[in-house]
């Protein structure tokens, strides 16, 4: 298992667009992955958890993968949380 | 047939007329019941297969939307279908009827209504909002499960039907767009909702957060929507509809030309350049300050930055937020005025409510009575400053101790960035808002002591005229013609010119049209407005010639009562 600190840098947080992309890219993998925000722990494979965690810009996320692919799951998903969910900004 | 109005938030410009087209609110009409046991399994069922074939009907809206190359709406289908996979989303009703032995719909909107009590709670607006995608994708079953024929089916065709809703979601808004509604309407909604944003998009006026449209206006009944307003006239007389018939086509014609001129550089007949900035709140207001072609934010308020929160924002969170405008701006002048607010607004400060707000502890008082809250600002500011031209623009001064005192504050800020060795502009122009008459009548020591001058109209009238706009009693007698006005305006404007000082305005004057060529010719070169409005007055500056306006602002100046001066602008206009 692997637990990597994360920050959300976009402007407009996890809203509905960042989410899918979130959870579409966490799909991909095998693994269990799971978002973790002070006391809420949410599976990163489903959008609505993803969206009520209510993460917005500058709010710190814990990313735990866990199983076969979870190097590459928290590689990806940290590229996707530096690249402002392709937002720009 | 009575004729009547309604008001609400407009989100797009524009005029439409025509008839009402209600759209069904499927949530509304969701009833309870209870199953026999032996049906719920079949209940199960019956949501499962609706599930499906909403989830084949978003497909097919993809799939057209891929052809049409819409990159922004069909994400906002990938975040329905998304939704309808979720198991939280899906397999939760039907444990629900299973435990509960209840319709499908029920089970749908309970799962619902728990999903929005877990979003209301959440602070951050933009992702609060997103709740209404899992109202809409829940819609969408509602209405497969009530036997809704599907929406689009039944609206005729042309482009005179005006879309009355609870709220529109984007594979709806899209299916619309086909059948080219002429506005949108809709009790719910802000400026960043769905329909705000594809109304835009559309290009078609649209008022939003009207409250109950649904309930007051009836299917097919005459409307006309002033997206410009913010007004929805139901049954209009014929006079009315003559009146906005009119305009209707001076509003196409208007668009039409001011659409040309968006990349002319704004200039006089003279050749005088007249700079033409934005004033802004939020950074999301940015895309209209492009697409208006200011040549900078002249106003960018931080007051949203301390709204409707807990905690007071820290110095990273303002100094990202500073630093992201000055950069989008590629160096083209950004004025931040420091926060305007008064105490009411500062959860954390003393929240004492005073009789008269507007002249209590508010603005440049409330920060350097605060100083460490204003530190941070400043700070935040000047940090942002080596990132584009970022000016400081200081509210509501009514005395020079006061400047003085905001100017070591600024000192400070550098000095402990200094000590820090943390960059910024140390030439950073400081700029005061002339709105207290005090300071307008004393404006020549103001510009002596500062690098710019910006009047704000709508306070300054306030103070002068000592009305409280927001009271109806007496609003009406707000009024920007009124001769004192005129008269501190000029005083300010010539006292920048004496010390060779800018001189900006920033209030609603700037953006009125209809005063842009008195202002030119009392010398303002400087006009700072909301961003729908800069097209309209660069029109004017292009077809002006300053030293013709001078004698008639001259004379104008010279006027004793507001109506003769109303009477020779309309002149001087023509």
């Amino acid at each position: 298992m692997i637990k990597k600190k994360m920050k959300i840098i976009n402007k407009l947080g996890l809203h509905a667009r960042a989410s899918s992309k979130l959870t579409l890219l966490a799909c991909s993998f095998t693994s269990n992955i799971f978002l973790i925000k002070d006391k809420d722990k949410v599976d990163a494979k489903s959008i609505m958890e993803v969206l009520m965690l209510a993460a917005s810009k500058n709010t710190i996320i814990y990313v735990e993968a866990d199983g076969i692919d979870e190097k590459e799951a928290i590689s990806s998903i940290e590229k996707l949380f530096l690249n402002y969910f392709g937002e720009g900004e | 047939m009575s004729s009547f109005n309604i008001h609400g938030v407009p989100v797009s410009n524009g005029i439409a007329i025509g008839k009402a087209h209600l759209i069904s609110n499927a949530l509304l009409e969701v009833i309870h019941y209870q199953l026999d046991k032996n049906q719920v399994s079949s209940e199960i069922k019956r949501l499962s297969l609706a599930m499906n074939e909403v989830r084949k009907d978003l497909l097919k809206i993809k799939k057209q939307l891929q052809k049409d190359s819409s990159d922004e709406f069909s994400a906002f289908i990938d975040t329905h279908l998304m939704i309808l996979a979720d198991k939280n989303f899906s397999e939760k009703p039907k444990e629900i009827i299973n435990k509960d032995s209840c319709n499908a719909e029920w089970a749908l909107k309970k799962q619902m209504d728990f999903f929005i009590s877990k979003f209301d709670k959440i602070e951050d607006e933009y992702i609060k909002e997103r709740k209404n995608d899992v109202i809409q994708v829940v819609e969408r079953i509602l209405k497969v499960l009530l036997g809704h024929p599907s929406q689009s089916s039944q609206i005729s065709k042309g482009n005179s039907a005006i879309l009355v809703a609870h709220d529109i979601s984007p594979a709806d808004a899209l299916q619309f767009k086909k059948h080219q509604y002429a506005a949108f309407l809709t009790d719910m909604g802000g400026s960043t909702s769905h329909t705000a944003i594809l109304a835009r998009s559309l290009n078609i006026p649209s008022i939003v957060a009207l409250q109950n449209a649904r309930d007051l206006i009836k299917n097919n009944e005459q409307i006309i929507v002033d997206g410009n307003q913010g007004i929805v006239i139901i049954n209009p007389s014929k006079e009315i509809l003559k009146e906005y018939h009119v305009r209707q086509n001076l509003w196409g014609i208007e668009q039409q030309k001011l659409s040309k001129i968006k990349n002319i550089q704004s200039k006089t007949l003279n050749n005088e350049k007249i700079e033409l900035l934005a004033n802004i709140e939020v950074p999301g207001d940015m895309d209209s300050v492009k697409d208006n072609g200011a040549s900078g934010i002249g106003l960018f308020r931080t007051e949203f930055l301390f709204m409707n929160r807990k905690e007071l924002p820290n110095e990273e969170e303002q100094f990202k937020i500073y630093k992201s405008v000055a950069r989008s701006m590629k160096g083209k002048t950004v004025v931040i005025r420091t926060l305007d607010s008064g105490a009411d607004k500062l959860t954390s400060a003393d929240t004492t409510i005073s009789a008269n707000p507007a002249l209590g502890l508010r603005a440049i008082r409330l920060c350097l009575s605060e100083p460490q809250l204003f530190n941070i600002q400043l700070r935040a500011i000047l940090r942002a400053s080596k990132f584009g031209k970022i000016k400081i623009l200081i509210p509501m001064l009514s005395s020079l101790s006061e400047l003085r005192q905001t100017k070591l504050l600024i000192e400070r800020a550098k000095k402990s960035l200094n000590n820090q060795k943390i960059l910024y502009n140390n030439n950073i122009k400081i700029g005061g808002m002339i709105e207290v008459p005090a300071v307008a009548i004393n404006a020549d020591l103001f510009a002596q002591e500062l690098d710019f001058l910006s009047i704000g109209t709508n306070d300054l009238i306030q103070y002068t005229l000592a009305i409280d706009r927001t009271d109806d009693r007496v609003s009406h007698l707000y009024n920007p013609l009124h001769p004192a006005i005129l008269k501190l305006i000029n005083i300010t404007i010539k006292a920048g010119k004496k010390y060779n000082k800018e001189v900006s305005i920033c209030g609603e004057m700037a953006g009125d049209f209809k005063l842009t060529k008195l202002l030119l010719g009392m010398g303002l070169r400087h006009f700072s407005m909301h961003p729908s409005r800069i097209l309209s007055v660069k029109k004017q500056v292009l077809n002006s010639n300053t030293q013709k306006l001078l004698p008639w602002s001259t004379k104008i100046l010279k006027t004793k009562e507001s109506e003769n001066i109303e009477t020779l602008i309309h002149k001087m206009n023509q």
